[in-house]
């Protein structure tokens, strides 16, 4: 299997990017409930630090991640593929990109909205991006938690496709992402 | 009553000698008075704070702080300041941490309103830098600290800046109980940072 993307299946690379930003979501999904659930004291701190990190990680994934797609060539869609669904994939995956680089940003916007500067696992610290104000935290935090639902909700529509192309069509379209998978020369 | 003053009194009367305690009153008092009396501008000064949450940095402020300072570099003898602030005035721009550290937990304000600063003694260090000795109270634990400073005055002595800072350790006064003594995600460190703008006080004591 190569690194770099071939015409036919995504390198190595990539999917090591698609599948480590994957579960470092699931990961954030999971930080943000449980700090959710938990009062104020040095554990909801700790998730909510664990959480804003691997938001950074995510934010930096997903810049080399579109680095490495425009620096590659992309498997081309099946050929039987109605042009409904191309469209709707394009703006599946437009979207799903888009997110990933924008929820973290809003979460970095908002720690710095109510001064509580981000940190990188303690290695280093973000600059604050604005002054700290309440009221522009409030708005942020309503358009964090709305993109964390609409990035869930756009993920199951990408999972479904996946699976559909799988199971239905019998196509190349998932096999070609997961990882430790030869494809078929066809 | 300035304590300086006080100190002095009872050391002398220890000695039990009645001259050598007038003697040493006044010279204590032409000492104290040598010094400039200086008001501060509360508008345009700032006393603020860094600490650190989960490795990141934040800044806070209190809000509230009265420093009395006679200061003049040719009679660091005479120098002195009183710094009052105002626990319940800590500002860090989010009230779910500012009620934090107001509680039992942190400054644990309904027992200890107040935390105190008072120098002991000054040295000077050259172009218009200092350092303080003094006693730093927070909550019930007193600690000497040396807080190194620089003085600015205006030409005329109208006006002067003051300007310092040092670092302390929270836990050394206590601040963080309970679960908070732990120092992986609550530094132990605190930056401490001040501005003063000075003009001299109407009536100089």
């Amino acid at each position: 299997m190569s690194l770099r993307n071939t015409l036919s299946s995504y390198g190595s690379i990539a999917k090591l990017l698609h599948w480590s930003i994957v579960l470092l979501i699931i990961a954030q999904l999971v930080l943000a409930n449980a700090a959710a659930d938990l009062p104020n004291g040095i554990r909801k701190l700790e998730v909510l630090a664990w959480h804003k990190s691997g938001g950074m990680l995510i934010l930096m994934l997903a810049v080399v991640r579109l680095a490495w797609r425009y620096a590659n060539v992309r498997p081309a869609p099946p050929p039987t593929m109605p042009r409904w669904q191309r469209i709707t994939a394009a703006s599946t995956h437009g979207l799903l990109y888009g997110l990933i680089l924008v929820q973290p940003v809003t979460g970095w916007l908002m720690s710095s909205a109510r001064n509580f500067p981000v940190s990188f696992y303690g290695l280093f610290q973000w600059p604050d991006l604005v002054q700290p104000d309440k009221a522009l935290y409030e708005v942020l935090r309503g358009v964090h938690g709305f993109l964390a639902r609409t990035l869930v909700t756009v993920a199951l529509l990408h999972i479904a496709a996946a699976l559909y192309h799988h199971f239905w069509r019998r196509d190349d379209v998932l096999r070609r992402m997961l990882p430790f998978v030869r494809l078929r020369p066809s | 009553m300035n304590p300086l003053f006080g100190n002095l009194r009872s050391g002398a009367a220890a000695l039990g000698a009645r001259t050598a305690c007038a003697l040493l009153l006044s010279l204590a008092c032409v000492a104290a008075m040598a010094a400039t009396a200086w008001r501060t501008d509360p508008s345009a000064s700032h006393l603020g704070f860094k600490a650190t949450q989960a490795g990141a940095e934040f800044e806070g402020q209190f809000k509230r702080f009265t420093p009395q300072i006679s200061f003049d570099p040719a009679d660091l003898a005479g120098s002195r300041f009183v710094v009052e602030i105002d626990t319940r005035s800590a500002d860090t721009q989010d009230g779910e941490r500012d009620a934090a550290l107001a509680s039992n937990d942190f400054f644990a304000t309904d027992r200890w309103p107040t935390a105190r600063f008072e120098t002991t003694g000054f040295t000077a260090k050259g172009k218009g830098r200092f350092d303080a000795r003094g006693r730093l109270t927070i909550r019930d634990v007193t600690r000497e600290i040396l807080l190194p400073f620089s003085f600015a005055a205006a030409p005329g002595g109208k006006q002067a800046t003051l300007t310092g800072g040092t670092s302390i350790r929270r836990l050394d006064f206590g601040v963080g109980q309970g679960e908070w003594v732990d120092t992986t995600w609550v530094g132990n460190e605190v930056k401490i940072q001040f501005e003063l703008k000075l003009v001299p006080a109407p009536d100089a004591p």
